[in-house]
């Protein structure tokens, strides 16, 4: 290589040259300022990054193998399997970061399926010269996340992308998750006169991260709610065994998922408007910037449909755990209007509630 | 029902949450009820401002009226009556080399009306969304001030501010020039003046509006004043907050005007809304901008309706920095695509609904018109909140 790649930044250093370790930090990390292409390349660089900070910090049998795939335990059952891709900005945010965005995002989507998530593997898309401090603490994240769920992430994949051909970080994470043969779930199950409830405050993942967009540094009080809820949801499933319908409150907020369980069907979705729980901090906000709490994003929310004698006991144990305390019961099942999801006002009159349409962005006045 | 309502007392220790009080929106509704009984016949209002259309869709105020009170949205949204010709210019200045185009996010998929090749749906125009995806550099911004900072940023480039709005808008453009502007900044002066069109109104075929909901943000600045000449055509005003007891409170004081038989300009929004306005912001804007006739989106020119940059000031005017490479055909164009209705809509001829392409052609993901594509819009307000369809009659199991 005749020039040094670009992604090599003044203050890199070569291997040992570093000074004393600190015992926080990887040997992968300490070694190079900033990922360079050849950590993705498969050479000596990428072995080092894998085995310092990946198989570090995950340490997991099945990952310490390096084999080319993880031979994993079955424990029966049926299996449950999720992927999905996670970018955001900024990657670190109040209350959390891209990495525990990564982990818990897959494990939410396995456990309102009714699965216990066990299994998850991660890969990284990075750009050249993304800071390698940053991208320890993303793992750091990751792995704190999945051990708060029971999770180990057993499998993983790193490529290197040009600078200027990515953003920074993108992580995407599979799960696998063991459901037992009895868990019967989904919207085919819900009927007319059914309770939703959610596990607490909505939007405040949304604002929280809206807060800190270039252009707004909002001082916004208000930390993301991103975290794994399948110990939450496992608690609920104890009391209430016959959960309809369950799914993990995230892009489109409660909109999204309401006007999905209503969408064909013969019934309709009613959301009293003085019962979703609010954060102040999220109320003010959303006023001001124009957005609709309930369109906002959350990362550590659930609505849950349970039949109505099963709710209070749904309740309960939603606001026994930690990610629960300001559960409420936000709406029933209607017999009519079919096919529409609504919101009875605190003066009684009725909107549609929107399906959105588009990222939520402030108003121009 | 009869209740009479709690008068509002502006020294009382209130909060936000008391302008959405669901027992002082009740007593307001009674008292409205019992005004269109006095009233006996039916009664047209009228809103000219998008974050009403949107505050009554949010909570469904309309359910509340009786059915005699009709409350119509009429020419509030900036973005609507935006003239092409700024549409078009800005997509120009876009595909120029070393241009960076900042606007308002809801301005950036407005069509103008230079043909969008390629595209099948229709006599589809082009927005600045489009232009990006040609290669331009278009940024949303969230404030003129922004837009300052990413022309520091980019001393190389020149930057351009689309400056979209109504009379509270402009204020922070005149205070931003006032104060000095980086040389490489200048803005496309599509600012518009409110009062002249809502006296524009009533000299239209067919109107029969009795009373406007006049613009609470908007008044903030101007004042009452400028609309007293409304008052004497015999057309009652009163201003208008966003909050659902606001809107309400509003409606009392047109009808009461209406019953009376003695329009005038009544200030229910006084916790905010001065009878003189803000006279300091008044004063910047004026020592930055002057009045001049602009083009109103599908409606008219309209005189003394647009801020345009005082002759001190015109260095920063983007139509004079780039006059010699601008292309002047294609700034004109007809005003809206084939089919679409928006003007009408505007103000408030017909409803939403009643427009052909409205909820098929033109929805909020794919907008056809300008009035869809706004957040203050009142055909998008509309569509999300369903007030285009039947009441909501909701039966429980």
């Amino acid at each position: 290589m005749s020039k040094p790649p670009e992604g090599a930044v003044a203050g890199d250093r070569p291997a040992d040259a570093a000074g004393p370790e600190d015992p926080m930090r990887t040997r992968a990390a300490s070694r190079y300022d900033h990922v360079r292409l050849s950590h993705g390349s498969g050479g000596k660089l990428t072995l080092e990054l894998i085995e310092d900070l990946f198989v570090a910090v995950f340490s997991n049998e099945p990952l310490r193998e390096l084999t080319d795939a993880a031979i994993l335990e079955n424990p029966g059952g049926r299996i449950a399997f999720a992927t999905d891709s996670h970018t955001v900005k900024p990657a670190f945010f109040p209350g959390g970061d891209i990495g525990r965005l990564a982990v818990a995002g897959t494990i939410n989507d396995l456990a309102v399926m009714g699965a216990t998530p066990l299994y998850m593997t991660s890969a990284f898309l990075l750009e050249e010269g993304y800071p390698m401090d940053d991208l320890e603490r993303i793992v750091r994240s990751m792995r704190a996340t999945a051990d708060e769920a029971g999770v180990k992430i057993v499998a993983g994949d790193t490529k290197v992308l040009e600078r200027g051909h990515g953003d920074g970080v993108f992580i995407n994470t599979t799960g696998i998750g063991f459901l037992a043969d009895d868990v019967q779930m989904g919207v085919a199950h819900v009927r007319p006169g059914d309770l939703v409830l959610v596990n607490g405050t909505l939007g405040d993942h949304g604002i929280a991260v809206m807060s800190r967009r270039e252009g707004l540094d909002l001082a916004v009080d208000l930390e993301s709610d991103v975290a794994p809820l399948n110990g939450l949801i496992e608690a609920v499933r104890l009391v209430a065994p016959n959960v309809r319908f369950m799914r993990d409150v995230t892009r489109g907020g409660l909109a999204a998922v309401a006007n999905e369980v209503v969408h064909r069907q013969t019934f309709g979705l009613r959301v009293f408007d003085v019962a979703v729980p609010i954060d102040d901090v999220v109320d003010q906000y959303s006023e001001m910037l124009g957005i609709d709490p309930l369109l906002a994003a959350n990362e550590g929310k659930v609505m849950i449909i349970v039949p109505p004698e099963e709710a209070e006991a749904a309740l309960g144990a939603m606001k026994a755990h930690p990610l629960g305390r300001e559960a409420a019961i936000i709406g029933d099942i209607v017999r009519k209007p079919e096919g529409i999801a609504l919101v009875e006002t605190a003066y009684g009159s009725h909107r549609v509630l929107e399906m959105p349409i588009e990222e939520q962005l402030p108003r121009i006045c | 029902m009869a209740d009479a309502p709690r008068p509002i007392d502006v020294d009382a220790d209130y909060t936000p949450s008391t302008y959405k009080d669901a027992g002082l929106v009740a007593s307001l509704r009674g008292r409205i009820a019992e005004l269109a009984d006095d009233i006996g016949r039916p009664v047209k209002l009228m809103h000219i401002c998008g974050t009403h259309e949107h505050e009554i869709g949010r909570y469904a105020l309309r359910d509340l009226l009786p059915p005699s009170v009709t409350v119509l949205a009429g020419p509030g949204c900036p973005v609507c009556v935006c003239d092409n010709e700024y549409i078009n210019m800005a997509i120009q200045l876009l595909l120029l080399p070393d241009v960076i185009v900042t606007s308002f996010g809801d301005m950036l998929a407005v069509p103008g009306s230079i043909p969008l090749e390629g595209e099948r749906r229709g006599d589809v125009r082009m927005s600045l969304l489009d232009a990006r995806a040609r290669g331009g550099d278009v940024r949303a911004v969230y404030s003129v001030f922004e837009s300052r900072r990413i022309a520091e940023a980019n001393p190389d480039k020149q930057v351009v501010f689309f400056s979209v709005g109504f009379e509270t808008t402009v204020v922070a453009v005149a205070a931003m020039l006032k104060r000095g502007a980086p040389d490489n900044l200048s803005i496309i002066e599509a600012n518009y003046y409110t009062p002249p069109a809502s006296k524009l109104l009533p000299t239209l075929d067919g109107f029969d509006i009795e009373g406007f909901i006049l613009p609470g943000h908007a008044v903030t600045i101007t004042g009452l004043r400028v609309y007293e000449p409304l008052a004497e055509l015999g057309i009652a005003c009163a201003s208008g907050g966003f909050e659902p007891v606001d809107v309400m409170a509003s409606v009392v004081s047109l009808l009461e005007q209406v019953r009376d038989g003695a329009p005038a300009v009544t200030n229910p929004y006084q916790r905010l809304v001065k009878y003189d306005g803000n006279e300091k912001a008044k004063q910047e804007t004026d020592e930055v901008f002057e009045l001049a006739p602009i083009r109103w989106r599908g409606i008219a020119e309209i005189p003394a309706s647009g801020y345009k940059l005082r002759p001190a000031y015109q260095r920063y005017s983007a139509a004079r920095r780039f006059a010699g490479q601008l292309d002047p055909i294609a700034l004109q164009g007809a005003e809206h695509p084939k089919g679409c209705r928006c003007a009408e809509v505007t103000l408030g001829q017909i409803r939403p609904d009643e427009c052909g392409v409205f909820g098929k052609l033109c929805t909020p993901d794919s907008p056809y018109g300008p009035c869809m594509v706004s957040h203050e819009g009142t055909c998008r307000a509309w569509f999300v909140y369903g007030m285009h369809k039947e009441k909501l009659h909701v039966e429980a199991a």
